[in-house]
Order: structure tokens, then C-alpha cells, then sequence
């Protein structure tokens, strides 16, 4: 664990659980001071008070102004911002066959339109000061179809062109841009959604054997936050507009 | 910086360029390394300034028995092996209908070939310690490139092996990983320059500003590695680490 983030300032949004808050706690055990975010404003408070340096602030990420103050915010307290995770996400399952416009917009709503605010607002303001790293949480179902999940495959698919874009539009000004594409990770997200993938999957196969089969076993959100505190440190100074894929295996087989 | 602390690793091409920085930062991470190369004074040389726990051996990737003594030779050494870098590689820098048929070969026979015998000799140690393999494929492995016609398809195919060597192999818990540099500060980009320059009628430093910010250093991709070997990706496999200053994610 060389990662040291020590007097650097960070904002994870999704904080309160599952990778978020796996993320939080790398960053905070790696020296950074982390502003800990979360639409559930109390989850994020219990989140942070586990934190040896931890703040934490309340934001829906889908509102301009509660992001906007969120980072500014977290900007203009520290003196500079230095790491920001866009990390905040929902799910369900659902084909897209019997989707409703308000669930496809409902997801889009905070995975890209949410993303999107959150990492332009940090470009504005790192692009401002010369530097910088920004990471989003994308997903490997950026990169193929997955049954029931629609929304959120396009969503993350435009997370990572949006990252690539952020990417051309800051480099030149010391700020990078990265993508961490995970398989499936064992969160509270992808235990509720488990049911509906089984339903959805070809005879009696369920989730889990898929699991086993193609990833090994289980990612842990602690195998993303490891990847996400490489990506947004100094070891990493010639990596951006990446889209880092980490998923045990699992895109690798076409079988 | 301990974060390979106890870990025996093997690593080709590492008298010079990338793997050098390589196996230098393994041995700084604590990891004991055979360095190996085609040129065994140079290897020698370098393994010698990395002092105690660094071993030089003259190795010729493109010899399926060669590698495979070596690397039963650096298991035997070290009482196991963890980590296995397969770096050496070479270019041909002319354009594609200029390459020549037995130049094309060697190089597939090393870029490829030699990938190919670093993991089939090395499946056995790395079983018993659950070990990791990291090949050195490129940016020409993702996309095309003037002047790189048999590199880049040398390199596509480092991917590809990757793949299948990562989904063949999970079930003995070896991890098989890529890395893929941009443009990086190395004698073979030094050899490569001139052509680029005539090709795009630009500065190669122009370019390289443009395209991936900044010509890359060694250093850059050696900490890559050292990340994808450390415990902390031990989720990671079968997947490719771009390091490319945003050259691939961005059209213009």
C-alpha cells in the first residue's frame, strides 16, 4: 500500500456503503481527508464518524446546487480538492421490455446525469487550480448487454465515454480523468437485484454460478477501492481516460 | 515501499528500457528478481546495481527450453516463485509492405512466442504460490500505428493470450494480467522517432505532447506493474492496464 494521499482532500459521492464507502475508508487510511457524501444525509454522518479524518455532507447528486456546494464547498473550506470519486449509483432490475420511461430516467438521473455534474464541477475547479484526479465508478456492463438492466448498462456506458471526454477536454491542465469498471461486487445493489437476474437467466442458471464461473469468486468493494486510490494518486501520474476494467476474469472469456 | 515484500519474482528484456525500471521496482517493493535478457552482459550489469536479492541471467525468450531452465532455475533459487513479468520485446519500425518475412517472424517469435513460453513454463511454479503473470503488450495492441504493422499485430495478440491464459488458469488461482504503454522514453522509441517524424511531418515531441501529454517515463509503467502485482489486485485478471497520458481515450 504505497498510495499516499496525505494533505490531500477528497469527495466521495455514494459514500454511505457498499464501494463508496470502501472507498472513503482507503483514501482516509492512506492520509487524505475525505468529505464523505450521500443522498442519505445520516448514513453519510455514520460513514464519515468511522473515518479518522472524516467529514461528511449530505448531497443528491442529481441537483446542480447540492453538488455545486458540495464540492465548491469542500474547495473553498480546504483550500484545494484534490480527489473526487464519482461514485453514486442505483440499480434494479427490470427488461427493458416492460420498462417505464420513469425508471429509465430514474436511473439515468443519477447514474450519468449525476456523474456528469459531479465530475464537471470537479474539472471546473481542478482544471482551475492545475491539478487534480477524478475517478468514476463505471461498471463491466458498460461494455456488452446484460438482461434486465438497461438503464444502467447505458448509463455506465456513458460514464466511461463521458470520463474519456473529460480526459481530452483537461489534459494539458494536470487533471486526469479515469474509469474503474468492476464486475459484480457483493453489495446490498447487487444483492436486492440477484432474484431478478435469475429470473432472467437461461434455465435453472442463477447469478452465482455465473459468478463462480467467470469471476472467481465475489469482487470486494475493497478491490475497487484499492484500484480507485492507484488510479486518483501520484503512482499513477501517466494514466488517464482509462477505463480500467476489474473484474476477476470476467470480460476476458467470450463463453 | 514494501509492498512486494517477500515476493520471488522473473522478469525478460530487463537489461535496459521498461524492464529495467521493472525489476528495479520489484526489488525496491522488497521482491527478490531474476532479471533476464538476450544480452547477458547487460543483464548482469543491471541485476549487479540492484545489489543483494537481484540475479542477472542470459535468457533467449524466443528458446522454449532456455526459459524453461530459467525459470525452474529462479524457483529452485528463491524455494518459489510469485510473480513472472513477460516484458522483452522488439520492434520493426518500416512500413508494413517493407517488412521483411524472416524479420516479421523473429519478431513474432519474440513478441508472441516468447510470451507464450513464459507462461506455459512458468503455469507449474506459479500453481503452488497462487502467483501472477504480467505481459507486456502496448497501445499498438489496441489500435494501429504507421511504421508498427507486425508490433501492433505482436502486441494484439499479447492481449488475446492474456485472455485465455487468464480463463485456462483461474482454475489453479494464477491472476494473468497486461499492461499497455503509450509512447515511453526508451532506446526502442529513440529508434523509432525519426521514421514517425518523416511520416508525420511534425516533432516527435510535438506528437507525443498531443496525443499522450508527455512521452512516458519507465518509471510510469513499472508502478503499473507493481500495483497489478501486489496482493491488493488480487481481483485482477484477465484484463489490460492502459498507461497512455489519454492517448487511447481520446480520437483527436
Amino acid at each position: 500500500m504505497n498510495d499516499n494521499f496525505e494533505g490531500k482532500v477528497a469527495v466521495v459521492t455514494g459514500a454511505a456503503r457498499g464501494i463508496g464507502l470502501a472507498i472513503a475508508t482507503a483514501l482516509d487510511q492512506r492520509g487524505a481527508t475525505v468529505i464523505a457524501s450521500d443522498i442519505d444525509g445520516a448514513a453519510a454522518a455514520r460513514a464519515a464518524a468511522t473515518l479518522s479524518r472524516g467529514e461528511s455532507a449530505p448531497c443528491d447528486v442529481r441537483d446542480e446546487a447540492q453538488v455545486t456546494g458540495l464540492l465548491r464547498g469542500a474547495a473553498d473550506r480546504h483550500g484545494h480538492l484534490d480527489v473526487v470519486v464519482a461514485n453514486a449509483g442505483i440499480g434494479h432490475v427490470k427488461p427493458l421490455l416492460e420498462m417505464s420511461f420513469v425508471e429509465w430516467r430514474e436511473t439515468l438521473s443519477v447514474n450519468l446525469d449525476g456523474v456528469f455534474l459531479t465530475t464537471r464541477t470537479a474539472a471546473q475547479i481542478m482544471v482551475g487550480q492545475g491539478s487534480g484526479s477524478i475517478v468514476t465508478i463505471a461498471s463491466i456492463t458498460a461494455f456488452a448487454g446484460s438482461p434486465g438492466i438497461g438503464n444502467y448498462s447505458a448509463a455506465k456506458a456513458g460514464v466511461v465515454n463521458l470520463t474519456r471526454t473529460l480526459n481530452s477536454e483537461c489534459r494539458g491542465f494536470g487533471v486526469r480523468v479515469n474509469a474503474v469498471c468492476p464486475g459484480f461486487i457483493k453489495t446490498t445493489l447487487v444483492d436486492e437485484a440477484q432474484a431478478g437476474f435469475d429470473a432472467l437467466l437461461p434455465g435453472e442458471l442463477t447469478l452465482e454460478q455465473v459468478i463462480t464461473a467467470k469471476q472467481s469468486r465475489w469482487g470486494e468493494p475493497q478491490d475497487v477501492a484499492a484500484a480507485v486510490c492507484f488510479l486518483a494518486g501520484d503512482r499513477a501520474p501517466w494514466i488517464s481516460g482509462t477505463a480500467y476494467t476489474l473484474d476477476g476474469g470476467f470480460r476476458a472469456s467470450l463463453l | 515501499m514494501s509492498d512486494l515484500e517477500g515476493k520471488r519474482a522473473w522478469v525478460t528484456g530487463a537489461a535496459q528500457g521498461i524492464g529495467r525500471a521493472i525489476a528495479t521496482r520489484l526489488h525496491a517493493g522488497g521482491a527478490q528478481v531474476v532479471l533476464t535478457d538476450v544480452n547477458g552482459p547487460g543483464v548482469s550489469a543491471t541485476a549487479a546495481q540492484l545489489g543483494d536479492g537481484a540475479f542477472g541471467e542470459q535468457v533467449d525468450v524466443t528458446s522454449p527450453s532456455a526459459v524453461e531452465a530459467s525459470l525452474a532455475a529462479a524457483a529452485e533459487r528463491f524455494g518459489g516463485l510469485d510473480l513472472v513479468v513477460n516484458n522483452a520485446g522488439i520492434e520493426i519500425g518500416k512500413p508494413l509492405v517493407e517488412h521483411e518475412t524472416d524479420e516479421l517472424r523473429l519478431l513474432l517469435d519474440v513478441n508472441v512466442v516468447g510470451v507464450f513460453h513464459g507462461i506455459k513454463y512458468a503455469t507449474a511454479h506459479l500453481a503452488r504460490t497462487q502467483g501472477v503473470i504480467i505481459n507486456m503488450s502496448s497501445v499498438a495492441g489496441l489500435g494501429g500505428a504507421p511504421l508498427l504493422g507486425a508490433y501492433c499485430g505482436s502486441k494484439a495478440a499479447v492481449l488475446r493470450l492474456t485472455e485465455v491464459a487468464a480463463i485456462e488458469l483461474r482454475a489453479v488461482g494464477i491472476r494473468v494480467v497486461a499492461v499497455c504503454p503509450a509512447f515511453v522514453d526508451t532506446p526502442m522509441v529513440d529508434r523509432l522517432i525519426p521514421g514517425f517524424e518523416a511520416v508525420a511531418g511534425a516533432p516527435f515531441g510535438d506528437l507525443a505532447a498531443m496525443k499522450q501529454t508527455r512521452l512516458g517515463t519507465v518509471e510510469d509503467v513499472a508502478e503499473a506493474v507493481a500495483f497489478l502485482a501486489a496482493d491488493e489486485s488480487s481481483w485482477s485478471t484477465g484484463g489490460a492496464l492502459v498507461i497512455d497520458g489519454g492517448l487511447t481515450g481520446s480520437l483527436l
